[in-house]
């Protein structure tokens, strides 16, 4: 099958498979694209209050002759890497320690570039004790306030809460094979039908491939993947995905703080706008 | 030395409580109910077990006699995504509102003990108390407007956490409502938020635990990830009372475990010393 060049809307995967693109062993990581935009990139690590969460990286970096604050999820690539990674599920402290870089960068008025790949926050006892809920509440709602602008990529996984902790920006984009979803398939599942085998089907009831968000207004672009996805082509997509989160940077830029930061709360204020807009979502609230 | 603010002359429920279903027997004691003798009890048993308030009861509770005006009650959800399995969505909606229920939030503005105060409260009967464009509609309206009047804004959370049948974009009401929140934060205005049970998922990570004063109910659970979820994942045996309020309190999450019969009170002299 070929894709290259095909526009992302005349696929002709299965949600299935697309879900299976995202979460490709193979396919390209946070790291992969970090390194290949910004070459000197410097990793920072720590919260300041308790420790330093593995399945964020976080670190500056020259990106198109600016010194750019760049965050992402992080899964491994070995058995050994995925475990000190976390599979990419963030700890309270990956929260706290993203904050704490976005200040530094406003600080510095570096931008922010935020890549998201990631099944979830951690769903374990742990991440409970130490206040997981409140961590992901408090990152939100102090992203409205960094006063730099903020670009932010699905490039892989966008699972639930954990995935929104580091998607409030002024730019959401995605590439074209990656998904965003309330919940992950298995979770909706296990919700819904208190089966977690029935993923394929809440997979393609929930509306979480790129194209899905698109039309709903809840992403800016898709990113086309070159022939046979991402994990093909890695030099290919980090080209691709470094051109558009540049481009929409630039716009950002051009702006001044006070109207970006209106711009960043009316972008989730109204996101939802859209859908009531158009007659085949149902009558408008 | 000045004399501490006497604490203000209020009763511990607003207006009438309505009657809500119970079981024979009290889950927490096992003890035969007397639904009459629960009802002027709030609900809280004698043993302690708190029963879980629809958003009528809690409006009742807390605002004043025939002080509530509610507030964007005509904003309703529909089925956007076209939900068609194990049960159609559209269904879900029309069966709850012919049961008198709107929406999984009511918002509106009343008094407490006197003071003009906006009031949200989550009714768990609705589809989970689930965060829905709907709910994040009406708290984002009643914050910008509390930020705009400087009335103090009371929420009581009940919910299991974003609602799925409305996919991606009902895990954006997250971010929607954590941005009045910080409208709110910046104008200066108390939030005062009272965690009863369940409180979990996209709530617990959005509003619910951003409040300036987090008060819990006692035995509510309070939590991201459910109990079930984290057995699931990671087959770890969690302990007697994990996620429950005072696990909540000794982990810096909430500032104060609070009987219901108090609750009212308390919210009354916070309104009285928080001008």
């Amino acid at each position: 099958m070929t894709r290259h060049g095909r526009r992302p809307d005349e696929t002709t995967l299965t949600v299935w498979q697309v879900v299976e693109l995202a979460r490709h062993p193979d396919r390209p990581y946070s790291l992969d694209y970090i390194r290949r935009m910004a070459p000197d990139f410097i990793e920072l690590h720590g919260d300041r209050i308790s420790g330093d969460d593995p399945a964020l990286v976080g670190g500056i970096g020259t990106w198109h002759g600016r010194t750019t604050m760049f965050l992402g999820h992080q899964k491994g690539r070995s058995l050994k890497e995925r475990v000190a990674r976390n599979w990419g599920m963030m700890h309270p402290e990956g929260y706290r320690k993203a904050i704490r870089l976005a200040q530094h960068a406003a600080k510095f008025k570096f931008p922010i570039v935020s890549l998201i790949d990631t099944p979830g926050a951690y769903p374990g006892a742990g991440a409970e004790e130490r206040g997981i809920a409140a961590a992901i509440a408090r990152a939100i709602m102090e992203w409205f306030r960094i006063p730099v602008p903020i670009v932010a990529a699905v490039i892989g996984e966008g699972g639930s809460g954990g995935a929104l902790g580091m998607g409030v920006a002024d730019r959401v984009i995605m590439l074209e094979n990656s998904i965003y979803s309330v919940a992950s398939p298995e979770a909706a599942a296990s919700i819904v039908w208190r089966d977690n085998a029935r993923k394929v089907e809440a997979a393609e009831q929930l509306q979480l491939t790129s194209r899905d968000l698109l039309a709903m207004g809840v992403v800016e672009e898709v990113v086309t993947e070159p022939e046979g996805s991402a994990r093909a082509d890695y030099e290919a997509t980090a080209v691709s995905l470094d051109e558009a989160l540049h481009r929409h940077l630039l716009q950002l830029l051009a702006q001044p703080i006070a109207e970006l930061l209106q711009h960043r709360y009316e972008r989730f204020r109204y996101i939802d706008s859209l859908i009531h807009a158009e007659p085949q979502f149902g009558p408008k609230i | 030395m000045v004399a501490a603010k006497k604490p203000a002359e209020v009763r511990i429920v607003g207006g009438k409580l309505p009657p809500i279903p119970l079981p024979t027997n009290c889950p927490g004691c096992g003890v035969g109910l007397d639904h009459e003798e629960l009802r002027r009890h709030i609900y809280v048993c004698v043993c302690g077990h708190h029963f879980r308030l629809g958003a009528d009861a809690w409006i009742a509770l807390i605002a004043d006699r025939g002080s509530w005006k509610e507030r964007y009650g005509d904003v309703r959800s529909h089925d956007l995504l076209n939900w068609k399995v194990p049960k159609p969505y559209q269904a879900t909606l029309e069966q709850l509102r012919d049961e008198g229920l709107n929406e999984a939030v009511r918002t509106g503005t009343c008094t407490l003990g006197g003071r003009s105060i906006w009031l949200a409260t989550f009714d768990f009967r609705f589809v989970g108390g689930t965060l829905s464009i709907v709910a994040g509609e009406r708290l984002a309206r009643g914050m910008e407007q509390a930020a705009a009047s400087g009335l103090p804004y009371v929420l009581v959370a009940a919910s299991g956490g974003a609602r799925m049948q409305e996919g991606v974009l009902a895990l954006m009401q997250m971010a929607k409502v954590n941005a009045a929140v910080g409208r709110l934060d910046a104008a200066g205005v108390p939030y005062f938020s009272v965690l009863t049970d369940p409180t979990f998922g996209g709530t617990a990570a959005s509003l619910a635990l951003l409040g300036d004063i987090n008060i819990a109910e006692p035995g509510a659970a309070i939590g991201f990830t459910g109990p079930r979820v984290i057995k699931q994942a990671t087959y770890a045996d969690l302990p007697p009372g994990f996620q429950s309020a005072d696990f909540q309190l000794a982990r810096g999450q909430v500032d104060m475990v609070v009987p219901r019969p108090e609750v009212r009170r308390l919210l009354a002299h916070l309104l009285e010393i928080y001008p």
